[in-house]
């Protein structure tokens, strides 16, 4: 399934077409308004015009993995689509054809999710997926904090970051109790 | 034509399917009775009451389940129940319910859930049942915890049972495994704080897309084949949807995970195998597999896809029993627990194992010796 660098194999796909098209758009998008996200803000309102500039290229890092992803799916679904093509006319050449929709069902049931496990057990998806994966979390970090800067902090709403930091002192003050009952326990035992 | 009434079949039944599915029903799990003996934050240690006037053995038993998913698939239904059928031989059974963790459970570490509620579950049942050692009995995450705390508090432990547990986690056979060698785990921890379920069962489920996510589904309207006077059929029918929307309840109740004990759980056995190389630190206390002595049984599912075999047979060899067994079964990581083998052979082996081992004396309040089968 996957070629001998561990990558999928390369199988056209209208998706692909998209991919490259998306590619080359973000080759220009760094080219030109990508780099204006780099230009260090000033005045007054630095801080909050960095985090929403922030937020716009993580959302477009996001993007461009997404995009590759959705492109390397399609291909395996391609691939699948070949292989299920290829054993039904197998079949037939033996004289043993799909009859029912059920028999076909079962087919292809069987052909994709073999020909997805094997995409899925690769290095390259791994890999792929983690790099999904941290993007998210960039995104999600960004506009958690674009949101309490420019929204929450102003409006006098509680933060997350700060009920994480009340939650903090809550854990360690449970584990002090919790801890200190146990000694007395332990010592009320003794005597 | 054929294919017309092929089509037409079709359609009869996924609307007899569909009717089927609007009955009114209310969905019951975990209907075993049984009394929380101890909380202590989200966690409850439930006593169940037993079934059975005979006691088999009066070495309770306490069962760890993961933080993953809920321990109610130990229960799932009066006729699929782990639980009901060790209380039917005669055990006298705990469980731990880690309930959902929230707000102030971000910063648990696995610490707090081996040394601390794990530990604390371990001395009520002690205290309760008037023993100085119990049985322990760990399933999946939960597995790796009693071995874990058994290594850690091997004074406290007369028999050690792991159900489909990891310990070697540097395996290419399961999925989790290879993908979870990718993961920024510092990253996600950093940012979600408390990693919620939905993560953890988008992870399952791209396991095997294909089947768990379309194939369940048609296989369920599949079954839906009766006449409507057939009244034993649509009794059937009934059953299946039932038992159906149990399993689905429990898939997707996935509690959130507690950030810092996910991030352990992740570093320290996922991507650098600590466990089992016996160089694994809890609250600064090395874990030595080898200071295992008590009987030991390693059940596994031969056909498991998230805990390959791969990764729990090595903990025969790590562990320094003299007494122990493995059993394979053939049946899946979920098929451990609700199968028909399940009730018929798994549960038997284990009460069957579990029994001759908890008549020693030094099972007994006070006694501090090694545990031996009594002969005879």
């Amino acid at each position: 399934m996957t070629d001998g660098d561990g990558s999928t194999p390369h199988v056209h796909s209208e998706l692909e077409v998209t991919h490259d098209f998306f590619e080359l758009w973000l080759k220009a998008y760094e080219a030109t308004y990508g780099k204006l996200i780099d230009v260090p803000a000033v005045g007054p309102t630095r801080e909050r015009a960095e985090k929403v500039r922030k937020t716009v290229d993580t959302t477009v890092n996001l993007y461009a993995a997404w995009m590759q992803s959705v492109a390397n799916f399609q291909s395996v679904f391609a691939e699948a689509t070949r292989r299920t093509r290829q054993q039904t006319i197998e079949q037939a050449t033996e004289g043993s054809p799909p009859v029912s929709s059920k028999d076909y069902y079962e087919l292809w049931m069987e052909t994709f999710s073999d020909t997805f496990k094997e995409f899925l057990k690769s290095p390259a998806f791994a890999s792929d997926l983690g790099h999904l994966t941290s993007l998210s979390v960039d995104y999600q970090k960004c506009n958690q904090e674009m949101l309490e800067t420019n929204v929450m902090k102003p409006l006098a709403i509680p933060t997350k970051t700060e009920i994480e930091e009340i939650n903090k002192e809550v854990y360690q003050l449970k584990k002090t109790v919790r801890d200190l009952s146990r000694r007395l326990e332990s010592l009320s035992e003794k005597h | 034509m054929a294919s017309e009434l092929e089509f037409i079949d079709n359609y009869r039944k996924f609307l007899r399917a569909t009717e089927v599915l609007l009955e009114p029903r209310e969905i019951m799990v975990a209907t075993t009775p049984s009394d929380v003996v101890l909380t202590e934050d989200d966690m409850k240690l439930l006593h169940y009451k037993p079934r059975t006037e005979k006691k088999a053995t009066d070495i309770p038993v306490l069962m760890v389940y993961a933080l993953v998913n809920r321990y109610y698939i130990l229960d799932l239904q009066p006729d699929k129940s782990v639980v009901r059928k060790m209380l039917d031989d005669g055990l006298d059974v705990y469980m731990i319910d880690w309930g959902y963790p929230s707000g102030a459970d971000r910063w648990l570490t696995l610490d707090d859930y081996i040394n601390g509620y794990l530990n604390d579950a371990v001395d009520k049942v002690r205290k309760l049942s008037g023993k100085d050692k119990i049985n322990l009995i760990g399933i999946c995450q939960g597995g790796t915890f009693s071995v874990i705390y058994t290594a850690l508090h091997p004074e406290k432990i007369l028999n050690l049972v792991t159900l489909v547990t990891p310990v070697n986690f540097d395996t290419d056979k399961g999925l989790l495994h290879v993908w979870a060698k990718a993961l920024d785990v510092d990253k996600m921890v950093d940012t979600y704080g408390i990693i919620p379920g939905d993560i953890m069962n988008a992870g399952f489920l791209l396991t095997d897309p294909f089947r768990l996510l379309i194939d369940k589904y048609v296989g369920l309207f599949e079954k839906m084949e009766c006449e409507r006077d057939d009244q034993e059929c649509l009794t059937t029918n009934e059953q299946t949807v039932s038992n159906f929307l149990r399993m689905e309840k429990w898939i997707f109740d996935s509690p959130d995970q507690a950030g810092e004990a996910y991030r352990q759980f992740i570093k320290d056995f996922y991507q650098k195998n600590l466990l089992i190389k016996n160089e694994l630190v809890i609250d600064g206390q090395k874990v030595n597999l080898k200071n295992i002595k008590v009987p030991l049984l390693n059940i596994m599912a031969q056909l498991d896809h998230l805990v390959p075999n791969e990764a729990s047979i090595p903990l025969n060899d790590a562990v320094a029993s003299t007494d122990k067994d493995m059993a394979v079964f053939p049946t899946g990581h979920i098929g451990i627990f609700v199968s028909g083998k399940s009730q018929r052979e798994i549960v038997p082996k284990i009460t069957s194992w579990l029994i001759p081992r908890s008549k020693s004396k030094a099972a007994e309040k006070g006694s501090g010796g090694p545990a031996k089968p009594e002969e005879g």
